[in-house]
């Protein structure tokens, strides 16, 4: 029982003991907000600072292979060193004070120049520039794209102020070996031309994270890991055959260079497929060393340029008539060295002579402009435009190299009295090689017009195998057109002025030459210079692949001849190389004259 | 309870209560000497001490062994990275040397050529397909003198068949300056007839 006695004394005690409660729920609020109000943010803040370790996965680049497998274009580690000029001054002051017993920067800088190449009084440089703009800088490039064996050199020098960052980069094995198809990457890693930049979709990886928490030393507290995986880039495979691609490469170079020409180019065209086995030209680039190229060099000038085809275009003359126009290789025309056409047309020949009754033949063996420009009158002018447009010319073939050239093939209604005529021996339209190997395939493949490819697939990491969009086969000519289209070229080849320079013992051959114009530029032609082409198939009685040998402004030769023998040459190694049989039959020569 | 003190003076006396008749008699006796405690059992105590530390060790004994195997990965992780490394500096090395130009100037440097339209032989009846000729000593194309088709990572690196050679051509020959007229003997053969090392 409370008395009055009993009373003060224990009002201190409930006093004392109410004060005791108020500073304990005052930390029972402050550790109910810690715990769970804050909870989630102070976990995040201990993880961030104190645990957390995170590092970057990289994606490897896919690689570019060719149609047997050999690596064209694959990738590789660079890495960019950089210093710490203040670490150094530091340090160096640590020395000199007889604190720290490093080595002096103006020794540790001998080592590291005679590793990465570099004179010692550059790299010294390097450090004494960034300290004079900022004496606290913390950060000098001291040298980009250093391989990994100078990196590692430079990490064994064991010194703090010395890092060096990974950066993925690119190396073709194989050097200037396609390189005007493969194009190459830029020093960031950034793709610059060609199939590198067009392909990216298929070749770029991406690259994934990997999060810990990590104890002392940085070692990895098991269980905490997570990680997004880099995904690698996908390989992309060429159609083209290395081996071949660089045979045909040191070929165009010789002969370009024996026929003191500006450019020269050669396409290997696979009939049946419709692929590309080799697309060489000269002058190129090598990939590993692409500045050295000039500008206009870099690029593929076989899927970027287009020229004046001449009288290649006879060839699909030749095959219009005979398919729409009801000629045979036996019909004959009567054509001099100069004849008039309705609408003040005169059609010259490359030679003069006398009125001569040429067979169709004929006028392709001695490539008279007059006789095609007289078959061409037994079709109308829109039969041979929509020909040549089934043909393929002006279209472009969608070969998968960017920005790929269509030739120019103006329309029917747009063609005057003269260029009536002109078209029928390939003047004013202009093709690209692409397209006139595919109208050869087709003139001589049966009549069926294949479509043109360089790239046969891109293969995803996870195997996923992804083929380029190409054109269905088309018909163009009958099988009977392309039987006797096969023996009129077959006869160019045996009996024109070049006949001996271009046969291939054992093979039977056929094609035609081409004497193209170019233009200066202003509205003219040039005088005295020619592109000229020498388009060919083999074999003769089934052809398995079409060869196109062209030259920009040959000089020693300046004729269609001077590709002779770069073709003979060209079409006796693609032979080689896919095993064809020497023909076992003999070829039909047909009359020149009727 | 309190504890305050109850003075003597402040309280009436009391009389002695009354005897109630009839209650039972609570027995009381004097206590003795309070009973002996009984000394609790060593074994018992040990045993729940023993099992406590037990319980610890265990614990951290399973604590170590689990990382353990972080700080093998950590040092195999190191590994790994030093022999990709090494495998880098490595493909670096011959990154080149299978390239088509580095093989066809070897060969052409032995003396190899590119030959013109091989004939076959047809097994089924012996039959020679083709033209038969002889190869002769001239090559399509000049792989050693003329090379044209660059490679930037083999540029230097010489050939393995003639190691005075690279892809670029055969070194120049600079005629060795005469002494006392004798230049013209061939060196001295030591070790029989030169061979080539074939593999």
């Amino acid at each position: 029982m409370t008395t009055r006695s009993t009373r003060s004394p224990r009002r201190r005690t409930v006093v004392a003991l109410a004060v005791v409660l108020a500073v304990l729920a005052g930390f029972v609020v402050r550790l109910v907000d810690i715990q769970v109000v804050n909870a989630d943010e102070h976990v995040q803040d201990s993880l961030n600072v104190a645990f957390a370790g995170k590092e970057k996965l990289y994606g490897t680049r896919g690689t570019i292979v060719d149609t047997n497998g050999q690596v064209l274009a694959g990738s590789i580690l660079q890495y960019d060193c950089q210093v710490d000029p203040l670490l150094i001054t530091q340090i160096d002051t640590a020395v000199l004070e007889k604190k720290s017993k490093a080595r002096l920067w103006a020794d540790v800088s001998d080592d590291v120049a005679a590793i990465t190449g570099q004179t010692p009084e550059e790299v010294r440089q390097i450090v004494g520039d960034a300290l004079a703009e900022n004496s606290e800088t913390q950060y000098a490039k001291l040298k980009n794209g250093v391989s990994t064996e100078q990196f590692r050199a430079l990490a064994d020098l064991k010194v703090p102020y010395l890092h060096c960052q990974e950066h993925p980069a690119r190396a073709y094995p194989d050097g200037a070996v396609a390189g005007n198809l493969i194009g190459f990457v830029g020093t960031d890693g950034k793709p610059l031309e060609s199939l590198e930049k067009s392909e990216n979709a298929c070749l770029a990886a991406t690259n994934g994270e990997l999060t810990y928490e990590q104890g002392k030393d940085g070692v990895v507290i098991p269980g905490t890991e997570k990680e997004t995986p880099a995904t690698d880039g996908g390989t992309l495979q060429l159609t083209i055959d290395r081996d071949l691609q660089w045979y045909m490469q040191q070929l165009i170079a010789e002969q370009t260079q024996n026929m003191v020409a500006q450019r020269g180019a050669i396409l290997v065209y696979e009939v049946k497929t419709g692929k590309v086995r080799a697309a060489a030209e000269y002058p190129t680039v090598d990939p590993n060393n692409f500045s050295v190229a000039e500008a206009g060099d870099r690029t593929s000038s076989i899927f970027l340029d287009w020229f004046e085809p001449g009288s290649t275009f006879k060839g699909l003359t030749a095959a219009t008539v005979i398919d729409a126009g009801g000629q045979t290789p036996e019909s004959t025309v009567t054509a001099s060295g100069l004849e008039n056409f309705p609408g003040g047309v005169r059609v010259r020949d490359s030679f003069q002579h006398p009125a001569y009754d040429y067979t169709l033949t004929g006028v392709l063996i001695d490539s008279s402009n007059a006789g095609i420009s007289k078959f061409s009158e037994k079709v109308d002018k829109q039969t041979r435009y929509d020909y040549f447009t089934r043909f393929g010319i002006g279209q472009g073939t969608g070969s998968g190299y960017p920005n790929e050239r269509a030739g120019d093939l103006p329309s029917a209604d747009q063609w005057g009295a003269q260029t009536t005529y002109n078209t029928a021996f390939g003047q004013g339209v202009t093709t690209t090689m692409p397209e006139l190997a595919r109208a050869y395939g087709a003139i001589v493949d049966g009549g069926i017009r294949m479509p043109l490819q360089i790239i046969e697939s891109c293969t995803k990491p996870d195997g996923t195998v992804v083929k380029p969009e190409v054109a269905e086969p088309e018909r163009v000519v009958s099988e009977s057109t392309s039987a006797q289209m096969r023996e009129v070229l077959e006869n160019v080849f045996l009996q024109a002025n070049y006949a001996k320079a271009v046969e291939i013992p054992g093979y039977r051959i056929g094609g035609k030459t081409g004497t193209g114009e170019k233009s200066d530029g202003n509205g003219h032609y040039k005088a005295g210079v020619y592109y000229t082409t020498m388009i060919g198939f083999a074999p003769a009685d089934d052809p398995e692949y079409v060869v196109v040998v062209t030259l920009d402004e040959p000089t020693k030769v300046t004729s269609s001849a001077a590709n002779a023998t770069a073709f003979q040459k060209a079409m006796t190694q693609v032979l080689k190389t896919y095993r064809v049989m020497p023909s076992t039959t003999s070829p039909v020569l047909l009359p020149k004259f009727g | 309870m309190s504890t305050t003190a109850l003075t003597a003076q402040g309280l009436p006396r009391r009389t002695a209560s009354p005897d109630r008749a009839g209650a039972p008699r609570r027995r009381l006796r004097i206590v003795e000497a309070p009973a002996r405690r009984r000394r609790p059992k060593l074994l018992y105590g040990i045993v729940a001490v023993a099992g406590a530390f037990l319980i610890a060790a265990a614990q951290m004994s399973l604590s170590l062994m689990t990382t353990q195997g972080t700080y093998e990965l950590s040092s195999l992780a190191k590994e790994q990275r030093d022999l990709t490394y090494q495998k880098q500096i490595l493909y670096d090395d011959v990154a080149g040397l299978s390239s088509p130009q580095y093989l066809a100037a070897n060969a052409s440097a032995l003396g190899m050529v590119i030959n013109e339209a091989p004939s076959y032989l047809r097994l089924s009846d012996g039959a020679i397909l083709g033209p038969s000729e002889v190869a002769m000593g001239a090559s399509s194309v000049d792989a050693i003198g003329r090379g044209s088709v660059a490679n930037a990572l083999i540029t230097d690196t010489p050939l393995v068949t003639v190691p005075d050679a690279t892809i670029g051509g055969l070194p120049v020959q600079v005629a060795d300056p005469v002494d006392g007229g004798v230049g013209n003997t061939p060196p001295p053969m030591t070790d029989g007839l030169p061979t080539p090392s074939t593999h």
